[in-house]
């Protein structure tokens, strides 16, 4: 079973967080040919796979953490919270900068340094979502392959 | 060598002991490498265009001391002297606009402050007397103690013969910049921002010194003055934030007043900071106090905002060690 967390926090003017990955559908639709996809999140999040579980509690994230094999998710507090339980995971980068935000244990994906913001300490409310700063689902999928390997 | 800023908060004393307080800088055996007057005036005026001042600038042109006349925000000494604190300088001489420094303080108060740095724990502030004619008490047997704060004079009230490691300090010293936050949460009046900036520095471990033949000679007045405000109210507020942070005695206040991943990152250092006290917004991560009680003990939060001071820092490591250096752990 592989874990996504597909969202970050939601912003409060409404728009779409620059964290959140955009290429979900196509990355979920890939990896469920072989593999169970438990999504976790908030009511209100789109829903990307069949087994969706909300609003669930740190114990219950973590036991199901354990019961994985590999998340991938994005710069959310998920990937701090799977690093306290030394589970590594993908995570998908796009604004915010891995070398603060990030853990080495974890594989970071960044397509390019360029497409940080650059101010990191203020709200995320102001940037903008640009899909193209994200790595495409091929790249993940590759670095999903390698450690099934 | 590190570079001194010299800042001086003035209201109400443009014509009264201010010129007499740049003349003081301007003589000093130690000159500061830049002086910055924070205008705190209600109605502020141009001083380019009195003789007197017109003198003073040129002679401090003339000594070559970088300056700056600089208009404050009206919210009080505590944000003037946070602005000169966060301004990249490694000391800061915080003069007040009616205390006469002699000619040798700068130096004196720079010297011990370097010098006992290089054998000992980094100092964090040195002061000298600071005196009042007709009020000038005896403080030999003073200990500077915080505990003491209520049952003697103020050490610095008299004349300092040796030199002694005290808690907190009062009025005009040199420090340490960057490392302890004013307290923003203070009313305008800013009453006690001096001794608990001091004993912040001191709680994260720096020494602070008292030291002789350093005098500044302080011009009383009861007008005028960057407290001339009188709202008893005020006073009130600012004495509940004082007492509040002493009851804290030997803890160290922890203030998470950030999301859920910061939370998780931070306890990972939560186990070398000494005798902590959390305040927090999610206690399923860190058992801990309300984030409205942070507010009701302390007035102001920003000197735990990591995002704040990540910025201010020009941040590049991790927030980890972000955390770590906000903590000194």
């Amino acid at each position: 079973m592989l874990i996504i967390a597909p969202y970050a926090q939601k912003l409060r003017n409404g728009k779409e967080n620059p964290k959140n990955y955009p290429y979900w559908k196509e990355l979920v639709q890939e990896i469920q040919k072989n593999e169970h996809i438990v999504q976790i999140g908030l009511e209100g999040e789109t829903q990307l796979v069949e087994d969706f579980r909300k609003g669930l509690s740190l114990l219950e994230l973590r036991e199901l953490l354990y019961e994985s094999w590999m998340w991938v998710g994005v710069d959310s507090f998920f990937q701090h919270f799977a690093w306290k339980y030394n589970k590594q995971g993908i995570v998908l980068w796009s604004v915010s900068d891995p070398l603060i935000y990030g853990h080495d244990k974890h594989i970071n994906l960044l397509k390019d340094r360029s497409y940080l913001a650059p101010n990191q300490f203020l709200w995320w409310e102001n940037t903008e979502h640009n899909p193209n700063a994200f790595v495409k689902p091929e790249e993940v999928l590759y670095h999903l392959d390698y450690k099934t390997k | 060598m590190d570079k001194v800023l010299c800042s001086v908060a003035t209201r109400g004393r443009y014509f009264t002991s201010l010129p007499l307080v740049l003349f003081a800088i301007l003589n000093q055996t130690k000159l500061p490498d830049k002086l910055i007057i924070f205008d705190d005036n209600d109605e502020i005026q141009d001083m380019r265009k009195e003789p007197l001042y017109q003198h003073i600038f040129s002679i401090l042109d003339f000594k070559k001391i970088d300056w700056e006349w600089a208009f404050a925000e009206k919210k009080g000494q505590h944000h003037i002297h946070q602005r000169a604190n966060s301004l990249g300088y490694k000391w800061v001489w915080r003069v007040d606009d009616d205390a006469i420094p002699e000619p040798n303080v700068l130096e004196q108060l720079y010297t011990y402050a370097t010098e006992v740095s290089k054998v000992g724990k980094p100092i964090g502030a040195v002061g000298g007397s600071i005196l009042t004619m007709g009020m000038v008490s005896t403080v030999d047997q003073c200990t500077g103690k915080i505990e003491d704060i209520d049952n003697e004079p103020n050490i610095q009230w008299g004349l300092i013969k040796e030199s002694k490691f005290v808690e907190h300090l009062h009025c005009s010293f040199l420090y340490r910049a960057g490392i302890h936050d004013y307290n923003l949460g203070l009313s305008r009046v800013a009453h006690r921002e001096e001794t608990l900036f001091s004993y912040g520095l001191f709680k994260k471990g720096y020494d602070l010194l008292v030291i002789p033949n350093c005098i500044t000679w302080h011009l009383k007045s009861p007008s005028g003055g960057i407290r001339s405000e009188t709202k008893e109210e005020m006073y009130h507020h600012d004495e509940k934030i004082y007492r509040n942070i002493l009851e804290l005695g030997d803890r160290t206040p922890i203030v998470l007043n950030c999301g859920l991943g910061d939370h998780i990152v931070f306890s990972s250092i939560l186990p070398d900071i000494p005798n902590p006290i959390i305040y927090g917004c999610y206690p399923e991560v860190l058992p801990c106090k309300s984030i409205a009680e942070a507010q009701e003990t302390f007035g102001d939060l920003d000197q735990w905002n990591i995002y704040k001071k990540m910025d201010e820092w020009g941040w590049k490591g991790s927030l980890e060690d972000a955390f770590r250096k906000l903590y000194q752990c």
